[in-house]
Parts: structure tokens; C-alpha cells; sequence
């Protein structure tokens, strides 16, 4: 499974953007995403906000699961206080429908089952905090890009924990 | 001599003297010809080019909307720079013209009428031009029946229609190849009828619609001509300004073109009855020496002769009786006598056409062209254009009839149609439905199915051959080896009910129907069965006007879909079938608005998934995803809800296929859409921001660019260096844009003043290339 992690600003600008693969099963943490189509992830990351900005109307919590999905991948959605959404393609290495059949509790085969939506959560969360914590940095500006190594590696440390 | 046609083609004679000088017709044969047909948009010199003309248009005659007429390649510039253009006096009140796809379904699926004629009837036509027989002269007036046609439906009143359609095919038409049947059945059927002789069945072969790959390459021959004209094209643009680019929503005419073409010739096969005969006329001519023993041959051979449909097809449709009578050669009281003998004989259903034998020519006096034919199967098509294309003289060399034949033609099936096929189907519709349908509805007919279903366990119909199986002999009236019900099993008839219900256009009763046949198929297991009565439920379900919720149409119409596909795709590896009902699902999804058009979307991505059409229909359905996306208007300011980034996407996509096909005159339209889909967001090219996809959609842009305008690199060199610029100096270069999508007809001002300039392809050319500097300045 591979991992596009995209923090959107208010004015759909991409804040922050990283690309990881799964660490899970042997995973070595490193996005296969074909090289000739990783423009799409952000094409496509960028069509999911005519979803979220209907989802965020209708849903209660942060969290909205996976909220829209392109050929096979998968976008999950983690809206924050300040209007700044987080968004996660997923993309598991084969296609999911020939997954649906046998209950894999796999995260990696599986992109719409409970135990991934629960990781993508906990994901969320512990980045959330993280974000917090890097934006009230006196010198942030909203709909600034982020470029913190810190706040970068602590991304990839919950991908590592997590996804 | 008028015609109510008249009042869709207001001006239909303006644009004809520039059309065929040397012709002089009376005006009011020129405006019957040109109300049938797509004549003003033919050029007069090339046949080849007239093909693509008339097919290019394929809402074409009656539906004339501006974005089916954008782009017509015609050979004269000056045709639409004098006497108004051709489209825009066509155009129908919005209600009408909104449902395009609606209306294409209503005229695909109309009653078949058999044509079966005798030997003579076939010389006497011949000697007109006509080599196909009296189908050929018949076929493209059916497509149109003159005046209102009155429908009674099952409570018994009546709905008038403007536009009703019948199809001519020649009797024994669009039986399935015995190998392809064999491949979707998985079993060859030995009671598929006599196979017609010789040098005949590859015509008729090519008449059965319902091959993908062969409407892939038509609609590939269609994009290649518009590739090769661009610059009148591109002209066009200007001539239909209020087309294509203010309304994002219209229909592609290619993806018309295909969709008409995946309608049209619906092969004959036992799982649904759309193209079985509803009646059959049975010709003779004048000539003939023994009339009433010829009719009776006829007869009989239709019925159980050499002629004989395959043994699922129902033999009881109605004999049409035609007397054809030769103006020219033979006398009209002999022929009426013979006529009043006929009456006697078979009673009322009886016509005396009363044609000139004589081969009419271009240049005679009240010679009308015939009209194109609409619904001809993509084959054909392709073979029609090979043929033209093979040919070396440059005459538009379409046949002509004489205006006399064309009203008595017209008044035939004019009187045809409302006296005998739809009386007659209506009579079969209300037979059927009190004897079987409603029998079903009642209680005992559930207990009956039930029962059914806990009965037999399904193995006596496995053992049994054909012959074995009867009405109630067994628990299953399915015939597993054959693959087939017989025509007289309840089954049969509550689909033969159906399907006419939904050619009188009374959904209601076919939905009702089709919902009680899905689940005695899927008892039955009959699995074609099953998805051919799925997808016509959903059909019909969806054509009932009547709004409904997103939560039952997810139960009732995705459920249908669902079911209809699965089984077309995995149980029966029949992808035309599973490609028609997704598609016209897709279709029938979009028009209703709201949420239903995330639907239409997702079967659309659906159809790309199951990887069912080829390159070619593989980005016109992308496009139409794009559509459908955008159909969906937002609310407000701010546009809660509108899919606009997601419609971008997938204009995106489409216009990156056709570049890989090389279609760049289509690239570069998809990506005029998605710079204008992306700056009309509320933050306008946010995509800007994203740096690899910006790089793709500029790499993009100037790829299309520099294919089509390579002089363009040269000229303006600072296009080349201007590649890695950064992305403040991008957002700056989206400020200037709208000047530059103004120059292609966005916002009226500009195009005003553009207007009333020359129409040259040459200034044109000169506006396309200053397009980079602007873009990346």
C-alpha cells in the first residue's frame, strides 16, 4: 500500500505534502506509485474537495473515513478547526475487488475495512496534535506552506507507527 | 403539399442554391427534403466528406441542437457566412433539447417491422436504384413516422407523440453470429434458424449491431475526419458561438455517435424481444402474374419456410399486405381490383403503394433526395464509407426519389403504423395482461412462484431437451441446454409484454413487468434472461417521470444496475449488453439532477473498470464522466456541492488519451474545458498550486499546442524558455487568461467584434499562435 498525505489550506493550497509507503507486513516504508503517474495523486487529491466540502456538512466529527475513490485509490478525509483538511490517498498494491471477498484484517489489502479506517484515525490524530503544535509557531501565517523538518519527520514517524 | 416537419426547420431552404446550384426544385419539395434530413450541412462535391457530414450530426434531423451541430466539417466556408447558420434556427425550447439522451433512448428501441417482398417487388424497386429492395426505399422513412401517432397504454388513455419511430429491417435481420453466440452462451444453438445463403449473409451480417470494436472504429473514423478539417472546425466555433463552451453540459457528438450506434441494429436474440418483428409486410408488385398464390408463398415461407425465424422468436407478429404498384408500366385499375381481391383475402390490413418505376436522377424535376438513415448499424456504416471512400468520382451519388414516391411511401407507413402495428401491439398488450401478467400479480400467482421455487429443484429442466419442455411439464419452463424459453411460456410472454409496453412508451406496465420477471428468471437461473429484464426495470424505472429519493434509488436502480452488469459481465461474458444498460443507466442518471448524477458518475467510472470498450470508448466515456460531473450545479456563491474539480479531473484524463491517440483537435477542446472549469472555482487554479500536477496539465497544453501549431515553437521561442517558471509567476499568467478563452467564444463581447470580422481559417490560425505567449508570460 502506498500513502499520499496532502494538508489542504483553506484556499485549497497545498500546506504540506509527503509520500510514504507502508511499514506494516514487511513494507519498507517507501510509496510505489508509478513515476510517470504521480501527478495524479495530487489531480486527484485535489477533485476530493468538491467531496469534503459536502461531507463537512453532514458529519459530526473530524474524522470522515474514506470519503471518495478514484479507479483504486482510496481518499480518507480528517477535517481540522481552522478549516485546514487533511487529506489520504491510499492505494493498496493490488486491486481492491478481489480483496472483497475474503475478510483480510490486513490494512494494506483491505483500503475500506474498520481496522484501516481505526489506523487512518489514530494517524490523524497524532499528525493533528503535531500541527497544532507546529502552527503556533509565532512566525505561521495561515495558508502558509509548512516546511518544518521536524513536523516532517514526525509525520513519517506515525506513518511508520500506524499505516 | 406541406409537411409539420416545417416547424423545426424554419429556414430550411436558405442555405440549398449554395448547396447544389444546378438543382432548381420547387420549394415545397425542397423543404419535405431538408426537413428529414441533414441536407444543408452536405457539401456538394465530395461523397466521401457528405458521410461524415451527415453523420457528424447526429442529433441531426429532428433534435438539430447547437452542440450537435458544432461541429459540422463542411466543405464551404461561405455555406454558413450567408442566409443565417444552418443550426441556429433548429434550436428546440430547452426542456426538450436538455433530454437528448432521453429522446435517443426512445428512438432506439421502437417496433421492428419485418420486410419480406417478392421477386418482382425486388426488380421493380432495382429499377428505381434501389439494389437492397423495398427495405432500402422503406428503411429511412420509418425512422420518422409523418404526423402525431395516438398510444393508448394499459388504463386506457391515450398519449400523442410527435416523434414516433419504427425500424424496417428485412426479415430474418440481426440474428447473432452462430460464433458469437456460441461465445456468449457458451453453447451453440442448433434451432437458431436456416442460415441465409451465400454472398447474402455477409450484408446481413453487417446489419446486426451490438459489436463494440466495430463501433469503436467508426466513431475513430468520424474523430480522424475532424482532425483532418480542423481549421473549419475550428471556424465553426465562431459560426455556433452559443455552443459547446458556454453550455460544458451538451453532448459530445461523438459520444452521440457512439451511444446511437451501441442503440442501433440490436441484435435479434432470445433474451429480449425489442428486435423481434411486430409485424411483417409481405410485398408483391403489379408485375407479379399470380398475386394472391405469391402473397400466400410469402406467407408461408415467413411462417414456416425456409424464411422462418429461429424457433424462440414468436411466430404470431402481424402480415402486412402490400400491394406495390408500378405507375409507370402497368394499369391502375387492374391494380385496384387486384387490391380489392387482396381486401377480400386478408382483410384489412392492406396498402396500395403506388410507386414510379423509373430511376430517378439528381437533375429531374421533383427528385428529393432520400433521406439518410439515422439508425444504421456501425458496419454498415463503415462499409458505406469504404465504399465511397474507394470510389473515384467526386458526385455526392446518393439516391434520389421522386417526391410523389416519397409522400405515397410516407402515407404508407404513416397509415400502417396507427391503423395496424399499434392497434395491434396494444391488443396483444392487454390480452397478455390479463391472461398472464396480472394473473402473476394476484396472490395466487406469488404462492404459484413460490411453490415453484421449492419444487423440482431445477433438474428435470436440466435433463429435458427441447422437446420435452412444455408449458407445466416441468417445474422450469427455462430450457438449460438451448438456453432459451419457448415463445409460449408464460416467461416469454410477460417479456414479449414488456418489452411492447416500452415500445408504446407506457413504462409504467413495463416496469412492473420487468420487476416480476427479475426474479422468476433468477429462480430460473436463466442468467441473460435476468440481466436483459434488470437492465430494461432499471431503464424504465428511470424513465417513469416521476422524482425519486436518493435512498429508493439506491435500493431499486443501483441494485437493478448492479445485478444487470454482474450478470452480463461474469455470467454470460455478454460486454455489449453490459455496456448498454450501463451506459444508458449512466445517462438516464445524469439527467435527473441532483445527487443522482454522483450516481450516473460512479457507472460511469464503473463501465471504465470493467474495462468493457476499447481505447476509443474508453475516453468518451471519460468525457462523459466529466459531464456528468458537471451537471451537478452547486448552490449559492460559493457553489456548495458542484463537482467542478472533479469533472476537471476527468476532462484532464480524457484529454490526455487523446493526445496518446493522436486526437489533438479533441485534446485541445477537453483542455479548453478544464482551464475554464478551473478558474470559474472559487479559488480560481488552486490546481496551480499542486507543482506536478500543474507541470502535467502545462506539459499538456503545450504538447497539444506544438502538435498542432508547429510553427508556433518557433515563432515565439520565449514559450520554450518560460517552462520552469515558479509558481508566483504562474498565477499571474491565470490572470491574463480569460483574454485568451474570450478569443474562443467564452464571453459575448469579444466574440461580438469577432463576428462581424472575415471568417478566415487563416485569422484563426494567427489567434492560436499568440495563445502560449499569453499563457506563459
Amino acid at each position: 500500500m502506498s500513502y499520499y498525505f496532502a494538508i489542504i489550506g483553506t484556499q485549497d493550497n497545498p500546506l504540506f505534502e509527503y509520500e510514504f509507503g507502508t511499514a506494516k507486513q514487511g513494507g519498507d516504508g517507501v510509496a510505489r506509485f508509478p513515476e510517470q503517474a504521480r501527478h495524479m495523486n495530487q489531480f486527484i487529491v485535489h477533485s476530493s474537495l468538491d467531496i469534503v466540502e459536502e461531507a463537512q456538512w453532514a458529519q459530526g466529527q473530524m474524522y470522515f473515513k474514506c470519503i471518495d475513490r478514484f479507479y483504486n485509490n482510496y481518499v480518507s478525509c480528517f477535517m481540522t478547526g481552522g478549516n485546514v483538511k487533511f487529506l489520504l490517498l491510499h492505494a493498496p498494491s493490488q486491486p481492491a475487488i478481489a480483496n472483497t471477498s475474503r475478510a483480510s484484517t490486513s490494512i494494506a489489502a483491505n483500503p475500506t475495512s474498520p481496522q484501516t479506517e481505526e489506523a487512518i484515525k489514530q494517524f490523524f490524530t497524532e499528525v493533528y496534535e503535531n500541527w497544532v503544535k507546529t502552527i503556533m509557531s509565532p512566525f505561521y501565517h495561515v495558508n502558509m506552506e509548512v516546511k518544518s523538518p521536524v513536523f516532517r519527520s514526525r509525520v513519517a514517524a506515525a506513518g511508520k507507527k500506524y499505516l | 403539399m406541406t409537411s409539420p416537419d416545417n416547424a423545426t426547420t424554419p429556414e430550411p431552404t436558405a442555405p440549398s442554391p449554395l448547396r447544389m446550384p444546378k438543382q432548381r426544385a420547387p420549394p415545397d419539395a425542397q423543404s419535405i427534403a431538408s426537413s428529414v434530413s441533414t441536407l444543408p450541412y452536405r457539401a456538394s462535391n465530395a461523397s466521401v466528406s457528405s458521410l461524415f457530414a451527415s453523420t457528424s450530426t447526429p442529433t441531426g434531423s429532428r433534435s438539430a441542437s447547437p452542440s450537435g451541430a458544432r461541429p459540422t466539417p463542411s466543405r464551404m466556408p461561405s455555406s454558413s457566412v450567408f442566409g443565417g447558420t444552418p443550426g441556429e434556427g433548429q434550436q428546440l425550447p430547452p426542456s426538450e433539447y436538455s433530454d437528448d439522451p432521453r429522446n435517443l433512448i426512445l428512438q432506439a428501441f421502437v417496433p421492428h417491422i419485418a420486410v419480406h417482398s417478392s421477386a418482382d417487388t425486388e426488380e421493380l424497386v432495382k429499377d428505381k436504384g434501389f439494389n437492397g429492395g423495398l427495405w432500402e426505399l422503406l428503411r429511412p422513412f420509418g425512422e420518422r413516422v409523418h404526423g402525431k401517432v395516438t398510444v393508448r397504454d394499459s388504463i386506457g388513455s391515450g398519449k400523442t407523440w410527435e416523434d414516433y419511430a419504427v425500424r424496417f429491417v428485412q426479415l430474418g435481420d440481426g440474428l447473432e453470429t452462430p460464433e458469437a453466440r456460441k461465445s456468449q452462451d457458451g453453447k451453440g444453438s442448433a434451432l437458431n434458424g436456416n442460415p441465409p445463403g451465400g454472398s447474402d449473409l455477409a450484408s446481413k451480417r453487417s446489419r446486426t449491431g451490438g459489436n463494440i470494436s466495430q463501433i469503436e472504429s467508426l466513431v475513430d473514423r468520424h474523430l480522424n475526419y475532424t482532425e483532418e478539417f480542423p481549421n473549419i472546425n475550428a471556424e465553426d466555433y465562431l459560426n455556433f458561438k452559443n455552443g459547446q463552451l458556454r453550455n460544458l453540459e451538451s453532448t459530445s457528438p461523438f459520444y452521440t455517435l457512439f451511444l446511437r450506434r451501441v442503440l442501433s441494429g440490436i441484435p435479434l436474440a432470445p433474451h429480449e424481444t425489442f428486435s423481434h418483428p411486430v409485424a411483417c409486410v409481405i410485398a408483391i408488385s403489379s408485375r407479379n402474374a399470380n398475386p394472391i398464390e405469391a402473397l400466400r408463398n410469402l406467407y408461408t415461407e415467413s411462417s414456416n419456410g425456409p424464411k422462418k425465424l429461429p424457433v424462440w422468436v414468436n411466430n404470431e407478429y402481424l402480415r402486412y399486405y402490400v400491394l406495390v404498384h408500378d405507375e409507370e408500366r402497368d394499369d391502375i385499375t387492374k391494380s385496384m381490383t387486384l387490391f380489392d381481391q387482396m381486401k377480400r383475402h386478408f382483410g384489412l390490413h392492406c396498402h396500395l403503394l403506388r410507386l414510379r418505376s423509373s430511376n430517378c436522377v439528381a437533375t429531374d424535376d421533383d427528385s428529393v433526395q432520400l433521406p439518410r438513415c439515422q439508425w444504421i448499424s456501425a458496419s454498415e456504416e463503415l462499409a458505406e464509407i469504404q465504399a465511397r471512400e474507394m470510389q473515384e468520382d467526386v458526385e455526392d451519388s446518393h439516391p434520389c426519389i421522386y417526391e410523389s414516391d416519397m409522400t405515397a411511401i410516407k402515407t404508407f407507413i404513416r397509415e400502417m403504423v396507427t391503423q395496424s402495428v399499434i392497434p395491434s401491439m396494444e391488443r396483444c398488450v392487454s390480452t397478455w395482461n390479463d391472461q398472464v401478467a396480472s394473473r402473476r400479480r394476484g396472490i395466487s400467482g406469488r404462492f404459484i412462484s413460490l411453490s415453484k421455487k421449492w419444487t423440482g429443484f431445477g433438474v428435470s429442466s436440466r435433463n429435458s431437451s427441447g422437446a420435452g419442455v412444455g408449458t407445466g411439464s416441468s417445474s422450469s419452463n427455462y430450457d438449460m441446454s438451448q438456453g432459451f424459453y419457448r415463445p409460449d411460456a408464460p416467461e416469454a410472454v410477460m417479456r414479449k409484454l414488456a418489452d411492447y409496453s416500452f415500445m408504446l412508451r407506457d413504462w409504467r406496465l413495463a416496469q412492473s413487468t420487468y420487476e416480476l420477471l427479475r426474479s422468476d428468471f433468477n429462480n430460473d437461473k436463466a442468467w441473460k434472461y435476468h440481466a436483459a429484464a434488470n437492465e430494461m426495470a432499471a431503464i424504465s424505472t428511470l424513465l417513469i417521470p416521476q422524482a425519486i429519493s436518493s435512498k429508493v434509488r439506491s435500493e431499486t436502480v443501483d441494485r437493478m444496475l448492479e445485478t444487470a452488469s454482474y450478470s452480463y459481465i461474469t455470467r454470460c461474458g455478454a460486454s455489449y449488453g453490459a455496456l448498454r444498460s450501463l451506459a444508458l443507466g449512466m445517462e438516464l442518471l445524469r439527467l435527473r439532477g441532483g445527487s443522482a448524477t454522483d450516481d450516473a458518475a460512479r457507472w460511469g467510472s464503473k463501465l471504465l473498470e470493467y474495462k468493457l470498450v476499447g481505447a476509443i470508448g474508453d475516453v468518451l466515456i471519460k468525457e462523459r464522466v466529466s459531464v456528468c460531473y458537471s451537471s451537478k450545479k452547486g448552490l449559492g456563491s460559493e457553489l456548495w456541492g458542484a463537482r467542478t474539480r472533479k469533472s476537471a479531473l476527468w476532462s484532464v484524463q480524457a484529454a490526455d488519451s487523446w493526445l496518446t491517440l493522436g486526437k489533438l483537435q479533441q485534446s485541445k477542446q477537453r483542455l479548453e474545458e478544464v482551464s475554464e472549469k478551473y478558474s470559474s472555482l472559487p479559488y480560481p487554479d488552486s490546481i496551480s498550486k499542486f507543482l506536478l500536477a500543474n507541470d502535467f496539465l502545462q506539459g499538456l497544453q503545450r504538447e497539444v499546442q506544438l502538435a498542432l501549431y508547429p510553427a508556433s515553437a518557433i515563432e515565439t521561442p520565449g514559450g520554450m524558455d518560460l517552462i520552469d517558471t515558479t509558481i508566483g509567476e504562474e498565477s499571474e499568467a491565470f490572470d491574463s487568461r480569460p483574454h485568451r478563452r474570450s478569443l474562443m467564444g467564452a464571453t459575448a463581447p469579444a466574440l461580438a467584434s469577432l463576428g462581424s470580422a472575415p471568417l478566415h481559417g487563416t485569422l484563426m490560425e494567427g489567434e492560436e499562435e499568440t495563445a502560449p505567449t499569453i499563457q506563459f508570460e
